[in-house]
């Protein structure tokens, strides 16, 4: 990353966004304007995309429409280096993007085996009690990373894009206080 | 591609590594410091917890293992400045205790250097840098000068916590903060944001790019970015440190030559480069005839307890530091558990990352999360601890089969609690839980498990060439002018944060290799 480009996304950090190329442009947007948008993602397939909307929803309602799909595939597609992802903060190996689909994967295998569908298919409160198991201990079929961690990490990039913005703190009826004032509310 | 010879190379960007830079560049020696990661500054330091991990490891994979693994990232930093840049600045002394505990207590190690030997360094140091403080009021600490700024205000959060402890017949002050409370040489006063892990970019709080890297570079000390160290190259007898290989931005090898070699790099890179730097002469890598390179890797033992209040608590102010402490419970001796530790009262939380307010109830989703972090952003309050683990010398870094893309082995670091730490965490458990329910909290929890902070060890200093890598100053026994420096040389680590440790003890470092150059330099 060039120094001035460095800067202007830095720039763009203290608006919540995000860099999106779309058609060979460059575009700083929010997750959830990434999302309103219809950006393309580069890195998480269809499924996937459902599997994570789904378990991200499951773990905090609202956490879709918050642009968490387009904040984490925006994510896996920079160097480990430049990821903002709480995988880096707490020692996932990279490429985070292998953590990411191994853990997609066996949410769906698991959840093909205790309910005959995959995890985006399953009724809500099937989901609820799916998640309730999988966090506490690794379930029958699950063979990505261990399932407890793998719902550590998930719910804190749902917390991420729908609590720890400014758009967030006000949900919460706190002051942001920022010492780098962001321009404008996500 | 061979750089011109210069006095001094430092491997590491860190708090130790441009301290020691700074102090050898005012000595008149021209210094090179190699930082692994990007020259970030202080406008890149963006208030967000999402943007914080910018400033958390970012470099080549560490593998953390065992039954407790160390949390590397999470306790190290990427950039200039390093770790320290994402500090919380919580600096309380370590006590006189902590550098005899083998010979007092018969339990551990002993450090090569005394309390009454390291205190004038941490009078200098809280001087140069700033402390904020109340040294009357902490009735545990050792002798040393008075702080040289009052302390930090307390909110209610503090306050409310306070009174738990004082319920539970505990005592306790002020937290001693590498923070100003007022403005302090040209720094301005704290605004209590919060935002101090996500990095601190007005100067009140103590991190290198307003300290010590401003004096390096006015010193003429040239600072490389993005230089990753891999290896410390020797002469053919394999005596003498002559200088470092390192790879560029355009992963391009090239070689600083020096007449001194220092190993600033973070407690799991320092054994791993010297592991990674073996030869004919030393087989089982650089400076590790003792066979310690990589031992006795130790961290506070962690832990916390959470009270929710109808009253607000206003735990959106504050600092990532604590408000208050008590060492009650620092007598090694004195409770189930062997070992020293501080209780940290109250902290500014924001709603995310690994210690904001969803974490705090970490088995909670759904709706009920929505329903606790409204909660949350009102009423909760939150104390901790820093307890001490004993060296073992089976927590070890040690090389990964994995390697990267220089063909260097990954460090691997494994490490696990023993029976007595978990008798620690225990007492501390019941401890910590009767506290909060003293409090008016109406809802009181705690963490179910002990965690960690801080990696520390793996290249100990110690009294011979037996019994440790270093002596007391961080040069290598077996190296005469090869140093290492940071919390990595410490052979225990007390019940405190490591921080103010580390400053006073590169600056000891400092002035002796500064009157000493001729002997080390040859």
């Amino acid at each position: 990353m060039t120094h001035e480009h460095r800067r202007r996304v830095l720039k763009g950090a203290a608006l919540g966004a995000l860099a999106y190329t779309v058609g060979g442009a460059e575009l700083l947007l929010s997750p959830r304007e990434a999302l309103a948008q219809d950006i393309p993602l580069k890195v998480l397939t269809s499924d996937e995309r459902a599997a994570l909307e789904a378990l991200g929803d499951a773990l905090l309602p609202g956490a879709r429409d918050a642009g968490l799909a387009h904040y984490i595939d925006q994510q896996l597609s920079v160097p480990p280096g430049e990821a903002l992802l709480m995988a880096r903060a707490v020692g996932v190996m990279p490429p985070y993007a292998n953590f990411y689909r191994a853990g997609l994967a066996a949410l769906d295998a698991a959840s093909h085996k205790a309910h005959g569908a995959k995890f985006a298919a399953l009724a809500q409160e099937k989901r609820s009690a799916f998640v309730e198991e999988f966090r506490q201990k690794v379930p029958d079929g699950w063979s990505g990373p261990p399932s407890p961690f793998f719902y550590f990490v998930s719910r804190a990039d749902a917390v991420d894009v729908f609590y720890g913005t400014v758009e967030g703190f006000a949900r919460l009826g706190i002051p942001y206080m920022p010492h780098i004032a962001p321009l404008k509310r996500w | 591609m061979a750089s011109e010879k210069v006095d001094a190379v430092i491997a590491g960007g860190g708090a130790s590594g441009l301290l020691l830079a700074a102090k050898l560049g005012q000595a008149g020696k021209k210094v090179v410091v190699l930082e692994m990661g990007p020259a970030i500054g202080l406008d890149d330091l963006v208030s967000s917890m999402i943007w914080s991990r910018r400033l958390k490891w970012g470099g080549v994979p560490v593998i953390s293992e065992g039954k407790n693994p160390v949390g590397h990232n999470f306790q190290s930093g990427w950039g200039l400045g390093g770790a320290a840049m994402h500090q919380f600045a919580n600096w309380p002394r370590l006590h006189p205790e902590d550098f005899r505990v083998k010979s007092q207590y018969g339990r551990g190690l002993d450090w090569p250097v005394s309390y009454e030997e390291l205190r004038p360094y941490y009078d200098r140091i809280q001087k140069e840098v700033g402390l904020s403080g109340d040294h009357l009021a902490e009735v545990w600490r050792p002798a040393g000068d008075p702080y040289p700024m009052p302390p930090m205000k307390w909110t209610r959060q503090a306050d409310l916590l306070a009174e738990g402890f004082k319920k539970a017949g505990l005592r306790t002050a002020p937290m001693p903060v590498a923070i100003n409370s007022v403005p302090y040489n040209g720094r301005p006063a704290c605004i209590y944001d919060g935002w101090c892990e996500a990095g601190c970019p007005t100067g009140a709080l103590v991190n290198p790019q307003v300290t010590y890297l401003p004096v390096a570079k006015k010193a003429g000390v040239e600072v490389r970015a993005d230089s990753y160290v891999t290896r410390v190259l020797v002469n053919a007898k394999g005596d003498r440190a002559t200088g470092v290989e390192y790879y560029d931005k355009e992963k391009r090898r090239q070689v600083q030559l020096a007449d001194v070699v220092v190993l600033a790099a973070f407690s799991a890179s320092n054994p791993r480069i010297l592991l990674n730097s073996k030869t004919d002469q030393h087989p089982e890598g650089l400076a590790n005839s003792s066979g310690l390179v990589g031992k006795y890797v130790t961290a506070h033992i962690t832990f916390s307890a959470f009270g929710l209040f109808e009253e607000n608590t206003e735990n959106h102010i504050g600092m990532s530091s604590a408000f208050g402490m008590s060492q009650d419970g620092y007598v090694k001796d004195s409770h189930p558990g062997f070992g020293s530790y501080t209780w940290t009262i109250g902290v500014a939380m924001k709603p995310n990352d690994v210690l904001g307010f969803a974490n705090a109830r970490p088995q909670l989703f759904g709706n009920a999360l929505h329903d606790f972090m409204k909660r949350a952003a009102r009423g909760l309050a939150r104390i901790g601890v820093q307890a001490e683990e004993l060296p073992d010398r089976e927590n070890r870094v040690v090389l990964a089969d994995r390697k990267d893309e220089f063909g260097f082995p990954l460090a691997r670091v494994i490490h696990g609690l023993d029976a007595n730490s978990m008798d620690l965490f225990n007492h501390i458990k019941a401890e910590g839980e009767r506290i909060m329910k003293a409090t008016r909290a109406k809802e009181t929890w705690s963490s179910p498990a002990p965690g960690l902070a801080h990696f520390l060890g793996g290249t100990i200093m110690g009294k011979t060439a037996k019994d440790s890598v270093t002596d007391g100053y961080g040069r290598t026994h077996d190296v005469g002018n090869l140093f290492i420096t940071g919390g990595g040389l410490f052979p225990t680590i007390g019940g405190v944060h490591p921080t103010f440790t580390l400053h006073a003890h590169t600056l000891r470092t400092a002035d002796w290799m500064a009157k000493n150059w001729g002997a080390i330099a040859g």
